[in-house]
């Protein structure tokens, strides 16, 4: 967008690495969260699941429950006005076509996975809600069930939904593919395998509920998304203005907070009994029945000239949705356009599948689909380098895409690829090689690049709105839906605003994350806030800045053109200044509004057919480079991560603090799918329910991550900035196995990379 | 339930063997707590003994140190005769947990726990120590490695209690070590554990031996064989090479999503070798 502001002046607020008003409190512990907040009278909810993968339910029988000390009430999917959930797409669209996806909000008679909700207990204590869930009589008879893709994919298999149990799939192909490999030097082939694996947010899901003096169900909690206020009014029955979300500040959301989590819960039982209501997850809870990134089976065959390019991609993915659909198609979606990575792929083709299984349900997380490819692309395009004997960095540079280039999808680049200078620098921040610190110690290097998009699918029409208003003293309001999520969401709009108004920081309050109260933004998911709601705020700023200005304009008898706000001030080229107080005195005279709503609309596009092959899926991409220094341990098979550098082109750093923050956080996150995160399954029982089983990376497990931020100016943004949300978590588990094949000559091909699987490669273990 | 803090080892005997339902005795509770918490266990007697002197105190004694049960981590680590004199026992009890848990995690709690990968047992067995038991016919000693039978089983009778451990006395040129092996860095249960300890003579050879290991039999294991196979050696090529086999021979590991048999024998001998080495470069500088 036109960019006046960018590159006419020099800028003074953004781009400085300002601490966010949120820091201080996170740290000291006064953060009110979700599950910080308690009314009178408030109720404990608890949820009963389902401790089958797959059963039906023969009897269920809640009145022993209902009767117990303190309990308010039990509700089944008979006490439910619309017993049924839509799970695809939360925001401001809700028509996807054919890709509609529902699940019932308690179960009717059957359950699909462990931890299917069954029943719903509100108490006067939590204990006294628990207690009833185990008097809650429910008989479950096993039904049959497959617990892997290639199972469910097989003829016969027992179906998990009735339409089957494939549930999506995309081609994609391009050019002549087996004329590219009859070109080709060098032909290497890969099958690579990733896990399940959690969200693992601090903050486990939670919220309260309560019926407001003006009857509006309003519901406080944790989310990625206010919007599902619609969600929740339409299980309710009731009108869609007669229900609430405010949300708070989270303490972690990485896509586990983007479908429904207790809001649905929490407006019924409030419903029902006319009382507010309480529901926080315990651990167990959260790392039982939350959806989890989707395992993917990822087949590539690459063919490369012996220059390194490459000629040929030949790409097949399968992936688990687990027992039900929620946004496993769109993942899927994004898997099959990142699929041959920042690189061209003149003939290639992609084929990716997603089924239905008996194991937990799949949804959003951190990378959407275009994470789990890069493990693919990126060990792939490292083989081809190491058979033709050609630098990691140079290897990437020769397959770039430039501006102009097409996506296998066909999507054109519209903006430059910085993957040649980010994988440079990446590389360069390592530094000199560490000695190995023993004999028994190898130490290699890695590198990983990855695009992901930023910014929702084009004919989804995103927007996003935000309003701005002055109060009579100067000082500076700004609302805005957009949840934030723990990046600096809500600072960073500020800073914006603070820039193109001349408000200092210290005089602005900015409200988010209330359906009723602020404008509405969207999701905050897709690395889309920054992008989005900046725009808003920027455009709305702008047009509040030049509605004053023509105001300051008069008053100085001069061209609003050439004043500038500063500091509370508007300030003349003749060094006069008129205070904020005096224009917005002689506003209000001269009835000019102090306030405006600024609506951001991004590029739309009409759906493409894959399977034609051609067109516009993501407004833009941001692009990264990682590069990893590891040790491996050749009698153990441990891997340490002794380095760490990560580049990206984030167009313009609106906070570098915050996408620093981003960088950092997003690749130890990435560390953890790569080296420990496993969410174990057998037969479609989660065995890792607590943080003693389900291992995340501590401080002592990520060495210092650099992060590398580079500024092209090239992204759609605020100021041009990119979306960096998303984007760090991509490389690392790449980075690290072609760290481990440097070392030690073994290819990894499985998430995550345990030390026993590294043992098993190195041939250490006897069986 | 009832909790009591009783100030002797009798009151403490007294409340033991006259409770009815389970009696519990709590040390520092990280895993007694954590154990209520989860309603593993729902004890009607919690019989806190961290008011017992004897069970908070580090003492010399005939020339060994005796330990009370009770005493923290934090505080063994601050103990410097202690550390100079069984550096493997401290370093062993320091891997417990976190900063955090070091605070509370005793001795007594790790062994008691009854878990086969408790992280201090393997260096307590190594070093030779006697556990002081204390129950109502009075008082007995028994070696640690006679105390767990198996997971969750203990030698103790009912009533008894663990009131210290004696470390014996340090012969010269003689030292120990400990090392496990974990799925991460810190704050994660042993897939294996591997105590030596180890004395030397004048010439640098091995003229006595332990070596203990854990998380890889339904119990702590002090491994003779291993001992054997590097008593008299200076723990050359060869020697080493022998200790890891009778190591690995020891093993009778289980196998679940944390390590598979094959896996767990494997670092077995990886890490009794290495454990070795450490408690023989550390008794030749002494
Ligand atoms: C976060 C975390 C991390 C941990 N990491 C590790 C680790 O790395 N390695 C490891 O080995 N363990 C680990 N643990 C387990 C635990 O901290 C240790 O086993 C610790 O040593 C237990 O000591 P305690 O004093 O807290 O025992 P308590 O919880 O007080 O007691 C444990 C058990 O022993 C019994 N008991 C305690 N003292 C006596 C006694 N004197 N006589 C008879 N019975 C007694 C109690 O009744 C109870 O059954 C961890 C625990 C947590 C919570």
């Amino acid at each position: 967008m036109a960019d006046a502001v960018a590159t006419t002046q020099e800028l003074r607020i953004v781009g400085q690495p300002i601490q966010r008003h949120d820091a201080r409190d996170k740290v000291a512990a006064a953060m009110a969260y979700a599950g910080d907040f308690a009314l009178p009278g408030m109720l404990h909810a608890f949820v009963l699941r389902s401790p089958y993968p797959s059963a039906r339910i023969v009897k269920l029988d809640t009145q022993r429950a209902a009767a117990m000390p303190g309990v308010a009430v039990v509700l089944t999917a008979r006490d439910v006005p619309k017993n049924t959930l839509s799970t695809d797409v939360p925001g401001q669209t809700t028509t996807v076509g054919p890709l509609r996806a529902t699940l019932h909000v308690l179960a009717e008679d059957r359950v699909r996975h462990q931890g299917e909700p069954v029943a719903l207990i509100a108490a006067e204590t939590l204990e006294q809600a628990r207690a009833a869930t185990e008097a809650v009589d429910v008989e479950y008879a096993p039904l049959p069930s497959v617990f892997t893709t290639a199972d469910a994919l097989a003829p016969g298999a027992p179906a998990v939904h009735e339409s089957g149990n494939l549930l999506a799939q995309w081609r994609i192909a391009r050019g002549d593919v087996a004329a590219g490999f009859a070109r080709a030097a060098v032909v290497v082939e890969g099958e690579y395998v990733t896990q399940f694996v959690d969200a693992a947010y601090l903050e486990p899901e939670s919220g309260v509920a309560w019926i407001d003096s003006d009857g509006v169900i309003t519901i406080r909690l944790s989310t990625q998304v206010i919007e599902h206020f619609r969600d929740v009014a339409e299980v309710l029955n009731v009108p869609q203005n007669r229900v609430r979300v405010i949300g708070t500040y989270l303490g972690g959301g990485f896509g586990g907070k983007e479908d429904v989590t207790v809001e649905v819960y929490l407006g019924l039982l409030a419903l029902k009994t006319g009382r507010p209501v309480k529901m926080v997850w315990t651990r167990q809870e959260s790392l039982l029945a939350r959806a989890k990134r989707h395992p993917y089976r990822l087949k590539y065959r690459t063919g490369a000239l012996a220059t390194g390019e490459i000629v040929a991609q030949e790409i097949d993915l399968l992936a688990d949705s687990g027992a039900y659909a929620y946004l496993s198609a769109l993942v899927l979606l994004y898997s099959t356009v990142t699929a041959a990575g920042p690189y061209r792929a003149p003939n290639v083709s992609v084929v990716a599948r997603v089924a239905y299984t008996n194991n937990p349900p799949t949804s959003a997380m951190r990378g959407f689909g275009a994470m789990q490819t890069v493990f693919g692309y990126e060990s792939q395009m490292d083989r081809v380098a190491r058979a033709l004997g050609i630098d990691p960095v140079r290897v990437r540079a020769v397959n770039t895409l430039r501006r102009g280039d097409s996506l296998p999808v066909g999507q054109v680049m519209e903006t430059h690829v910085a993957i040649p200078e980010l994988a440079r620098r990446a590389w360069a921040a390592l530094g000199t090689p560490a000695a190995p610190r023993a004999p028994h110690v190898k130490v290699g290097r890695g590198l990983a690049c990855n695009l992901q998009p930023y910014g929702r699918i084009v004919w989804l029409h995103d927007w996003s709105s935000a309003w701005i208003g002055f109060e009579m003293d100067g000082s500076l309001v700004v609302r805005c839906g957009a949840p934030d999520v723990g990046g600096g969401q809500a600072s960073s709009l500020c800073q914006i605003a603070s820039e193109v108004l001349g408000v200092p920081l210290d005089r602005i309050v900015v409200h988010v994350s209330d359906s009723a109260l602020t404008p509405l933004s969207g999701t905050t998911t897709a690395s889309r806030q920054l992008y989005m709601s900046g725009n808003a705020v920027l455009k709305a700023a702008r047009e509040l800045r030049a509605q004053l200005l023509t105001v300051a304009a008069r008053l100085l008898d001069t061209d609003a053109e050439k004043l500038e706000m500063i500091d509370g001030a508007v300030h003349a080229p003749d060094a006069r200044t008129l205070s904020l107080r005096s224009l917005l005195v002689e506003c209000a005279r001269a009835s000019v509004p102090r306030s405006h709503l600024g609506v951001y609309h991004a590029p739309a596009g009409e759906p493409v057919d894959l399977n034609a092959g051609a067109g516009k899926v993501f407004p833009d991409y941001t692009f990264g480079a990682h590069a990893a220094e590891v040790e491996v341990d050749t009698e153990t098979g441990e891997v340490r991560v002794l380095k760490y550098a990560a580049a990206h082109d984030v167009g313009r750093a609106i906070n570098p603090q915050s996408v620093e923050g981003q960088i950092q956080g997003g690749a130890v996150q990435g560390l953890g799918y790569g080296l420990m995160e496993d969410v174990v399954v057998e037969d479609g029982i989660n065995l890792t329910t607590s943080f003693a089983t389900y291992l995340i990376p501590t401080a002592a497990d990520v060495p210092d991550v650099e992060a590398i931020v580079v500024e092209s100016g090239e992204g759609l943004g605020p100021f041009n900035a990119r979306g960096i949300g998303e984007p760090p978590i991509g490389p690392p588990a790449a980075a690290v196995a072609n760290a481990i094949e440097d070392a030690t000559g073994a290819r990894m091909t499985r998430l995550p990379i345990t030390a026993e699987r590294v043992a098993r490669a190195l041939g250490l273990v006897t069986e | 339930m009832r909790y009591e803090a009783p100030e002797s080892v009798q009151g403490a005997v007294a409340l033991l063997a006259a409770a009815n339902g389970d009696a519990r005795v709590l040390a520092g509770g990280t895993d007694l707590l954590v154990q209520m918490r989860a309603d593993v266990v729902e004890p009607e007697l919690i019989v806190d003994i961290k008011r017992i002197r004897e069970t908070r105190a580090v003492t010399q004694e005939n020339g060994g140190w005796r330990i009370g049960a009770a005493v923290t981590g934090a505080e063994l680590k601050e103990h410097a005769p202690l550390k100079q004199a069984w550096p493997g026992v401290v370093e062993a009890a320091n891997l417990i947990g976190s900063t955090q848990v070091q605070g509370r995690a005793t001795l007594g709690g790790n062994l008691c726990n009854g878990s086969p990968a408790a992280d201090s047992v393997p260096a307590l067995i190594a070093a030779g120590a006697v556990a002081k038991l204390a129950g109502p016919h009075g008082q007995r000693d028994l070696p640690v490695e006679d105390v767990m039978l198996g997971p969750r089983t203990l030698a103790l009778r009912p009533g008894e209690f663990v009131v210290s451990f004696l470390l014996p006395p340090r012969p010269p040129r003689s030292a120990d070590a400990y090392l496990r092996f974990i799925p991460r860095t810190e704050m994660d249960i042993a897939v294996v554990g591997a105590g030596v300890s180890i004395a030397v003579d004048g010439a640098g050879t091995i003229t006595a031996a332990r070596v203990s290991l854990g998380a890889v039999a339904p119990r702590v294991l002090l491994v003779a064989e291993a001992a054997q196979a590097i008593i008299g050696s200076r723990l050359d090529d060869a020697a080493q090479e022998r200790l890891a086999a009778a190591a690995r021979a020891a093993c009778r590991p289980i196998d679940d999503k944390r390590g598979t048999t094959e896996f767990r024998v494997d670092v077995a001998g990886v890490l009794a070798r290495r454990a070795a080495l450490i408690a023989m470069d550390r008794a030749r500088t002494r």
